[in-house]
């Protein structure tokens, strides 16, 4: 895909796997790995969504939703039931599918701005569902103790192997996707992207693909959504709100649309930002405090300079822009 | 269950749909001139009731708070549309919406670090004990909700429909390259219509702000509501955006008073998309053929 | 090219940000002794919905903090505070708890401000055993039981009972019930709705409302024709001066009876004069002569009412008293350990306080009781003329 030398990209590729692969074997500290671990969990769901926004064209603003699902539902089934964990996980990303595809069936007939509006309401009848079924989800109060992963008697509970066990998903996650965008389906969802009439002319099933990558790109979600409940141990409804939502739409379009690396870039910038007052070595108590109350608005600002001064996205840096079909999404 | 008492939760249903009507007045302002949904329209509304709680502060009377707290705020959107959104106008809207996320995120921050975490009062605009009709009884400021509610969508009709200006907005909304083919000032457009949004806007959060109190993180729900009503009326249209904010209300006030209370945003939204699953336009807008 | 140059500005942040391996290399304790000094953390929402609450909360702390330092510290050893702001934000409130334990090595964690907060920390808690004390008032922080964790706040689960019995003894007992869907609204709602019969009271209509809600009046509605004794309130918020404002409009002519959360000066401003006749439970730290003039309880409250309003120009709200429990429990554990102070040992030390008289009550743990105040702490207050009084 693109015009950019195959060499380049894939010296890039190995090098940013290389330094994300040594992490565990460079540092101890637990701090630093559960932050780390959380962005791999954002790129987990933004793998998905940069399938379904940048290269089906579709907007969710309910991704927070599919996460909750996905993470709830592993973690009642553990400390409820005991489950074994895969089954559990299983389970959840199966779950966040089946509410994609439920959602998506009569949702993505809607157009722009009224599909963001019935996936953003979406994740607020979800948001009150996860305090009201108090029976499985615990409520405002959470579920606690949810427990580590484990497959049979081996039990991931280092923060090291956490992180490890988050990437390579996350790595999957990318690898699956980019194939997906190779093939036959990827092509027509780009054609999906550029044009719907043009799609359908050209003989693609639309409304049956968009359904799909709909349903992939939740069960992403409830994957990472269910990957985090047992990285954390502790759920609770706030966890899963719009603003979670509008985060991860907000990562793919400053990463840029119709890429995934972009995306993957701008979900490891935006999470980290949350955390620089912790990140930068040597900073003052006092200038941390000050950085942290800016936090906010730092991550407000960079979102909007970006966009500004980087039109297209952060992809447009590593490759040029692709011939032909625009880079930028058009949702409207 | 007595008329008296429906007439009640009607009043409380019409109150809170002015509330969102006025949001969504807002929402379909800035739509109609650039095609997208101004994520910081709630901001406006935390800015106007914040600012004029301010300026009542420094010993302004309140009528003149009020109007120093909408002026201010009509600045700061006029400076964000042109700091902001002006240079990158010609993206596409994914793009702008992004810009207006990472703003009303600077907002609510700035409005925190400048007026602290706390909730903070208006006065009344006119004291007085609630006025009593046919049994139901109606806070006196709930009349100047609905009496800007009413000012503000006849104002944008005529706007809209009478005024060269209007004109060229919806010329605006269908396609900027055609409208300034036209001569039409297609800068100066967005521009107002966003120095208007945050009016409206401003002119909601004060006039709320006395039944309501208001802090700096007030907008993000005003907002979603007023959004919610915007696109179940429909986009673009000033009384759809009215029908659409009145209907959410009543729809929330009648999930009380015969349902549950602690489902009515459930009831609310379920509804919402059931309409935009029969009628993808919202209730009263008109479907768009896509341009091949 | 200002694009690249951002870019490669934008690129070096992130690469930086992404490989610091260490921590904040910070040396700023301040021991005179040349002893260690204690080293405890506390996490607090200074941004974010909670950050009313926490910033109070955070300068309560820090007061007292360099009282204690100033007067010589304990045991000849200073205390060294590390602030963690949670925003709060569950999963940011996680990796603060890690952060301090981790990186800055405390033997105690005082926090967080929220429930939901406090509980996501518990994992981190439990791995490194360092004790807990929160200043969130959830029933779950002690009722969901570790022997690391414990809270200072008055809990619903010993401030409803109080409450219902004071209405019951005025001859209340047909109660209308609103309450936020949050979780300082669900907790109280479950504990009224659990409690209502031993106390002799009905609960005869059972409404709430969401957070962020403009208009309660549909629920006082419907209230209205169960003609209820009283109607009782539970939420914190702002919220709470809209149903006071809307029981005056629809001309509900019934008591209205709160939370502690209503215990603070936006209420009363928020209600104006439809905050007249409302009362609720607190702590006696909004009237310190409640505990009775010249007693000990007495001095230490308006001893840390003059300091913290002297310092910040606002008198300090019953979250500003948590905080200052919190920490005086903390500090006078320390002060108890014999030989290492290890967090095991200021664990054990923190379950041993006995009658610590604070601002929101005398404390005194179990090794069952986490909690450690009782009914005997609370009094009810009235509002009367936009101020509090003493009820009765």
């Amino acid at each position: 895909m693109g015009t950019v030398a195959p060499r380049i990209r894939v010296v890039l590729l190995a090098a940013a796997s290389l330094v994300i692969a040594s992490v565990p074997f460079l540092t101890d500290d637990r701090y630093l790995l559960k932050i780390l671990t959380f962005v791999g969990l954002n790129a987990i769901v933004v793998a998905g969504l940069a399938l379904l926004l940048g290269f089906a064209g579709q907007i969710s603003m309910g991704h927070a939703a599919f996460f909750g699902l996905g993470a709830y539902t592993s973690a009642y089934l553990t400390t409820a039931h005991e489950v074994p964990w895969l089954l559990a996980v299983a389970a959840g990303t199966l779950l966040a599918a089946t509410g994609g595809l439920l959602l998506a069936l009569p949702s993505l007939r809607l157009k722009g701005h009224y599909l963001a509006m019935a996936t953003l309401g979406f994740n607020e009848i979800m948001s009150v569902l996860f305090v009201e079924m108090r029976g499985i989800t615990g409520g405002n109060d959470g579920l606690s103790g949810i427990p580590f992963p484990s497959i049979g008697s081996l039990v991931i509970d280092s923060p090291a192997a956490i992180y490890i066990l988050v990437w390579a998903v996350a790595a999957l996650a990318f690898v699956g996707a980019a194939n997906l965008v190779r093939t036959r389906p990827g092509r027509a969802m780009r054609a999906l992207h550029g044009s719907e009439l043009g799609a359908l002319a050209s003989g693609v099933n639309t409304v049956g693909l968009k359904v799909q990558v709909f349903a992939v790109s939740a069960a992403l979600a409830g994957l990472a959504g269910a990957l985090y409940a047992h990285s954390v141990g502790f759920i609770s409804p706030s966890q899963f709100s719009l603003e979670f939502s509008i985060l991860l739409v907000a990562m793919v379009v400053v990463g840029g649309t119709g890429s995934l690396t972009g995306p993957f870039i701008a979900a490891v910038a935006l999470t980290l930002l949350q955390y620089v007052h912790a990140l930068i070595p040597g900073l003052s108590k006092d200038a941390a405090a000050l950085i942290q109350d800016w936090e906010v608005d730092i991550s407000g600002l960079v979102m909007i300079l970006t966009v500004i001064f980087v039109p297209g996205g952060l992809a447009a840096f590593l490759k040029r822009r692709r011939s032909g079909a625009g880079v930028e999404g058009e949702i409207a | 269950m007595g008329s008296a008492e429906l007439l009640q939760f009607a009043v409380a249903g019409l109150k809170n749909g002015s509330i969102y009507a006025l949001v969504a007045l807002g929402f379909t302002l800035v739509f109609g001139s650039t095609g997208i949904i101004n994520f910081a329209q709630g901001e406006f509304f935390m800015l106007g009731g914040m600012l004029a709680v301010f300026f009542v502060k420094l010993g302004l009377p309140l009528p003149l708070a009020v109007v120093a707290g909408v002026l201010a705020t009509a600045v700061v959107g006029l400076a964000f549309e042109r700091v902001a959104l002006r240079p990158r106008r010609d993206s596409g809207p994914l793009a702008l919406i992004i810009i207006t996320i990472g703003g009303s995120m600077v907002l609510r921050s700035l409005s925190r670090h400048a007026f602290g975490g706390n909730e903070l009062s208006l006065p009344a605009f006119t004291e007085g004990p609630s006025i009593v009709v046919a049994g139901a009884a109606i806070e006196r400021q709930a009349l100047w909700v609905w009496g800007l509610t009413i000012v503000a969508v006849a104002g944008l009709s005529w706007l809209y429909s009478k005024t060269k200006f209007g004109r060229s907005m919806r010329a605006c909304s269908l396609s900027h390259e055609a409208s300034r083919l036209m001569g039409i000032d297609t800068a100066r457009i967005v521009m107002v219509s966003f120095g208007l949004a945050a009016v409206l806007g401003a002119l909601a959060g004060v006039v709320v702000a006395p039944l309501t109190q208001t802090s700096f993180n007030v907008g993000a729900r005003i907002g979603l509501k007023g959004f919610a009503a915007a696109i179940l009326g429909g986009l673009g249209n000033p009384i759809a955006a009215v029908v659409g904010g009145l209907a959410l209300g009543l729809v929330e006030s009648m999930s009380i008073a015969f349902i549950s209370s602690t489902y009515k945003d459930v009831i609310a939204l379920v509804l919402l998309l059931v309409v935009l699953f029969v009628r993808p336009e919202g209730i009263l807008g008109r479907a768009t053929r896509e341009k091949v | 090219m200002g694009r690249k140059a951002l870019a490669i500005a934008m690129a070096t942040v992130l690469c930086v940000a992404g490989l610091t391996l260490g921590g904040c290399s910070d040396e700023s304790g301040s021991d005179s002794s040349g002893l260690e000094p204690y080293k405890i953390g506390v996490v607090v929402s200074l941004t974010g919905s909670y950050s009313g609450l926490g910033v109070p909360e955070k300068r309560a702390i820090e007061l007292e903090a360099e009282m204690l330092n100033e007067a010589g510290g304990i045991n000849g050893r200073m205390v060294e505070l590390f602030f963690e702001d949670d925003a709060t934000d569950a999963a940011k409130a996680a990796a603060a708890a890690t952060s301090l334990i981790e990186r800055e090595d405390v033997i105690a964690i005082i926090g967080a401000t929220g429930t939901g907060q406090t509980m996501a920390m518990r994992t981190d808690i439990d791995r490194a055993a360092v004790p807990q004390v929160s200043m969130a008032g959830g029933s779950v922080v002690t009722a969901d039981f570790d022997e690391l964790v414990f809270q200072t706040p008055w809990p619903n689960r010993v401030v409803v009972p109080f409450t219902l019995k004071a209405l019951a003894a005025k001859g209340i007992t047909r109660i209308a019930l609103i309450s936020d869907s949050g979780g300082y609204g669900a907790d109280g709602h479950d504990v009224v709705l659990a409690s209502a019969a031993a106390a002799g009271v009905e609960i005869v209509a059972d409404e709430t409302f969401n957070l962020g809600d403009t208009d309660m009046t549909a629920q006082l509605t419907k209230m209205r024709s169960q003609s209820p004794d009283a109607v009782l309130m539970w939420t914190a918020g702002s919220e709470a001066a809209i149903v006071a404002k809307n029981m005056q409009q629809l001309g509900l002519d019934v008591p209205l009876v709160g939370s502690p959360g209503n215990g603070r000066v936006e209420f009363l401003d928020g209600a104006g004069s439809a905050a007249d006749g409302f009362s609720f439970a607190a702590g006696k730290i909004l009237l310190p002569e409640a505990y009775g003039e010249g007693s000990e309880a007495f001095t230490v409250a308006t001893e840390f009412i003059d300091r913290y309003t002297e310092r910040y120009g606002t008198a300090p709200d019953i979250f500003a008293g948590h905080a200052y429990d919190a920490f005086l429990i903390i500090a006078d554990a320390l002060g108890r350990v014999d030989g290492d102070v290890t967090p095991a040992a200021l664990r054990d030390a923190i379950e041993a306080t006995d009658g610590l008289i604070g601002v929101g009550g005398t404390f005194s743990y179990s090794a069952d009781d986490h909690n450690g105040l009782s009914e005997t702490d609370l009094v009810m207050y009235r509002v009367d003329g936009g101020q509090w009084v003493l009820d009765e």
